[in-house]
């Protein structure tokens, strides 16, 4: 086990090399200036030329890349140009809420596709396989903006049961905390939930049609017990991947859900970043998303052992 | 030695900018009529709602119109705007002008920083020379004119200017006038930009800035102002990216103010009865620059035809639904020196096609637009891309983010490019930077460089009289017409919704929110 661990931490090293070079050339190639975007109303050249310079933004691609990577080596992300906070520290602060968020959402789309997707598999063609097959298409086929707008406008706007945006702690406030995330964690639950639907009902069907499941099924099981012990713990593995994946995707990407409920997240980190070409900030958040899936893929690995033994042995 | 007091807001009077805002709203907003009935009440929590949070809360480093709004109810200015655009007193109680290059401040007594040290002409001089000297004051060119600040005593000041500025009042009325204490600044350096506890004078004092989060300011109970407000307990800013989310905190009661409504959104708001529009009409200034130091603008006469192309009203109505009026230069509707009896550019397909002829160019000609990729530009350029086609020319779009579209500019990377301005109080913030000859970086991205222009502009700023330089600004309004460095498209009006609790909000063109006399029902 710690074999495999030292050995695909050795390997994440030339990736997250190829990502930082990667992101750097990129957002330098983009047309835009940080200290422009700054000061866009600002006419006054010398106080930029010296911002340019004070942040050795006036120095060649090369250099600049090279005293990043030699300060990133001393543990050292750098400083976001536009509000001059450490890079670590904007993103200890975006990454709570998105990690909450990310786990509530998991949390929701488990709750909602493990017993459809189970129950669809089990009663293959039945009308409750047919309404949980267009609820994974629904859930799949509707953007997350959408279903984000009409969760608010039913419970925010008409029923005012839950707040529309902002962000409170649970933490510091268990149920305004929840209240806060409700909305985005559905949002984002739905659609995972949708994924995993289909992905538990396929995986499980191909599960239920194997020997060993006849094989119980001979032996007199009854049907919950050959669906939770035999076949579900094999439809798990293909689950387990789409959650590893997602998991990346719900830290860093959910943009348009934290964007409309007003989530101070990474993935608004890193647009916003973006925008304003605050070189520092992409760069270090970026990096910290790619080593975050690295993580997340092989915490996946792991599972895999730990439901499948066989896996564990190879 | 003529003492200064503040002009009248010739022509319009206060029942004629009423009338105004109503015209560009189509009807008198109604929490008006209710505002001023009742006996204000102090107390309770205002939630305003932003689209962006403030960058920073120091005033002498901020290039952020939201952190504007924010300062306007901690700091306070040396003179302020009133609902007209004049100039009025603020931590100044007066001013004179013994001769065009001097400026003598008489401030306000009684008047204490909220970290309990005394604002006196110290405090001023301080705050001039930390402009002026800070590496990264980002003041220093609005400043500029002032070439030293005399203490004449405790409560005296006196600026002594480099060259003539008219302008430099108005431009007092905003952050380069706010003052912030001496000692605060000192001792807590840098750290002033996330915290502002002790900075100010103004009616509400700094608590706290939860970055991401919200922002928190509370009333000052020891406003040197008794008259009036403030009556807010606290005032609560957050940022809500998405403007229909914004709406519908709003209408949902989780916010009362948001500080603006999208054109495409304004008539269902309006027929809302939780909610309350107010339609202020702007300073700004939206239009596209054409650039003139290549082909094809730099051909005076392709510049005419593409003006002569465009149906403005048609712009106005179709893009911006009404909420805006067609713009006949720089000038605002709201400023004093707009002149109304200039027209805008009428849509001319006759005139289209003799300026094309003159041009050698009879057939049309081709080329690329470079806008902001946000809906409502693209409509517009859309628009007129129509209208150009009607008009047989072929424009291309290049949808841009905003970075590279200043980028763009700032290096004359384009042929003709989207610019929206906020624009200043006085008409030199929406002309000098951009028409004036200016080598290197600067604002005025077509590159026009016209001696009449100069002089004029020069002329604008040595003159005191206002009537003097509203000659002069009607006199660059029709050289730019004809000139063409950009094609002026709309004067937007800023339209703020409340919540119908919010009583008694005074609207200033500038659309800076003060919150000093509002109070919640």
């Amino acid at each position: 086990m710690a074999r495999l661990i030292l050995h695909r931490i050795a390997a994440t090293i030339p990736v997250l090399l190829l990502v930082t070079a990667g992101v750097f050339t990129l957002i330098h190639l983009t047309p835009g200036d940080p200290i422009d975007a700054m000061m866009a109303e600002s006419v006054d050249d010398s106080v930029k030329q010296r911002l340019r310079q004070d942040l050795g933004l006036d120095r060649p691609l090369y250099l600049q890349y090279a005293s990043w990577m030699g300060r990133l080596l001393q543990g050292d992300l750098g400083r976001s140009i536009r509000n001059q906070e450490p890079v670590i520290e904007n993103v200890a602060r975006r990454i709570k809420p998105s990690l909450q968020l990310a786990g509530l959402a998991m949390a929701i789309s488990l709750l909602v596709a493990t017993p459809i997707g189970i129950l669809s598999a089990a009663r293959r063609n039945s009308a409750v396989d047919r309404l949980g097959t267009s609820f994974a298409l629904f859930g799949i086929c509707m953007p997350n903006f959408l279903i984000a707008l009409l969760l608010i406008f039913v419970f925010g706007v008409t029923l005012r049961w839950l707040p529309i945006s902002g962000y409170v702690d649970p933490w510091e406030e268990p149920w305004d905390g929840v209240r806060s995330l409700a909305l985005p964690a559905i949002t984002l639950g739905l659609a995972l939930a949708a994924v995993i639907t289909r992905t538990l009902r396929s995986s499980m069907l191909e599960a239920l049609s194997e020997d060993y499941v006849r094989t119980a099924r001979a032996k007199g099981l009854s049907d919950g017990a050959v669906v939770r012990r035999h076949a579900l713990r094999n439809a798990l593995i293909p689950v387990v991947t789409v959650l590893g994946l997602q998991l990346g995707t719900l830290v860093g990407g959910a943009v348009i859900t934290e964007y409309v409920f007003a989530l101070p997240g990474v993935g608004r980190l890193v647009v916003d970043a973006v925008f304003a070409r605050d070189y520092p900030l992409v760069q270090g958040v970026v990096l910290l998303i790619a080593a975050g899936f690295i993580v997340s893929n092989l915490a996946v690995d792991l599972l895999y052992g730990w439901i499948d033994p066989r896996i564990r042995h190879r | 030695m003529a003492a200064i007091r503040p002009e009248p807001a010739d022509p319009l009077s206060r029942r004629g900018f009423l009338q105004l805002c109503a015209l560009a709203a189509g009807v008198l907003s109604p929490a008006r009529a209710a505002w001023a009935q009742e006996a204000p009440k102090k107390g309770g929590t205002l939630r305003v709602g932003f689209y962006i949070e403030a960058a920073t809360m120091d005033p002498h480093f901020s290039g952020s119109k939201i952190d504007r709004q924010v300062y306007h109810n901690i700091y306070e200015p040396l003179v302020t705007l009133d609902a007209h655009l004049g100039i009025k007193p603020g931590l100044a109680e007066s001013w004179q002008q013994p001769d065009p290059k001097t400026i003598v401040f008489k401030l306000r007594r009684g008047v204490k920083f909220h970290d309990g040290t005394d604002f006196n002409a110290e405090a001023v001089k301080f705050n001039f020379n930390r402009m002026k000297t800070e590496p990264k004051s980002v003041r220093k060119g609005e400043v500029a004119s002032i070439d030293a600040v005399d203490v004449i005593d405790a409560y005296t000041v006196k600026l002594n200017l480099k060259r003539p500025d008219a302008a430099l009042l108005a431009t007092l009325t905003d952050r380069a006038g706010m003052m912030v204490s001496p000692k605060t600044a000192q001792e807590r350096g840098p750290e002033l930009e996330r915290n502002a506890k002790g900075a100010g004078t103004g009616p509400f004092l700094f608590v706290e800035w939860v970055k991401d989060d919200h922002l928190l300011i509370r009333r000052n109970d020891a406003y040197w102002n008794k008259q009036g407000g403030p009556y807010l307990e606290q005032i609560r800013y957050r940022p809500i990216p998405d403007d229909t989310v914004k709406l519908q905190s709003l209408q949902a009661g989780e916010i009362q103010v948001m500080d603006y409504v999208q054109p495409r959104d304004v008539a269902a708001v309006k027929a809302d009865r939780n909610v309350v529009v107010l339609d202020v009409p702007s300073l700004a200034d939206f239009a596209y620059q054409l650039n003139h130091t290549r082909p094809p603008f730099d051909n005076k006469a392709l510049r005419q035809a593409v003006a002569y192309s465009l149906d403005l009203e048609q712009i106005v109505k179709g893009v911006w639904l009404n909420v805006g009026v067609p713009a006949n230069g720089p000038i605002p509707p709201t400023s004093w020196a707009y002149d109304r009896a200039i027209p805008f550019i009428k849509r001319d397909l006759a005139k289209v096609k003799a300026k094309l002829a003159e041009a050698g160019k009879a057939g049309g000609f081709t080329f690329t637009m470079t806008t902001n990729n946000i809906p409502i530009n693209v409509q517009e350029a859309e628009v007129i891309q129509a209208q150009l086609a009607e008009a047989g020319i072929t424009m291309k779009i290049k949808l841009v983010d905003s970075g590279t579209l200043i980028s763009d500019g700032n290096a004359k990377n384009f042929e003709m490019i989207s610019f929206q301005w906020s624009g200043r109080p006085d008409p030199d913030g929406n002309t000098y930077q951009f028409y004036r000859t200016t080598p290197g970086t600067s604002l005025n991205w077509s590159g026009i460089s016209n001696p009449q222009i100069d002089a004029l502009l020069d002329r604008s700023r040595e003159v005191n009289s206002q009537a003097e330089r509203k000659k002069l600004f009607s006199q660059l309004t029709r050289i730019l017409q004809d000139e063409l460095p950009m094609v002026f498209i709309v004067h937007p009006v800023e339209p703020k919704a409340f919540s119908p609790r919010v009583q008694n909000y005074d609207p200033i063109p500038d659309g800076m929110m003060r919150f000093k006399d509002v109070w919640l029902k």
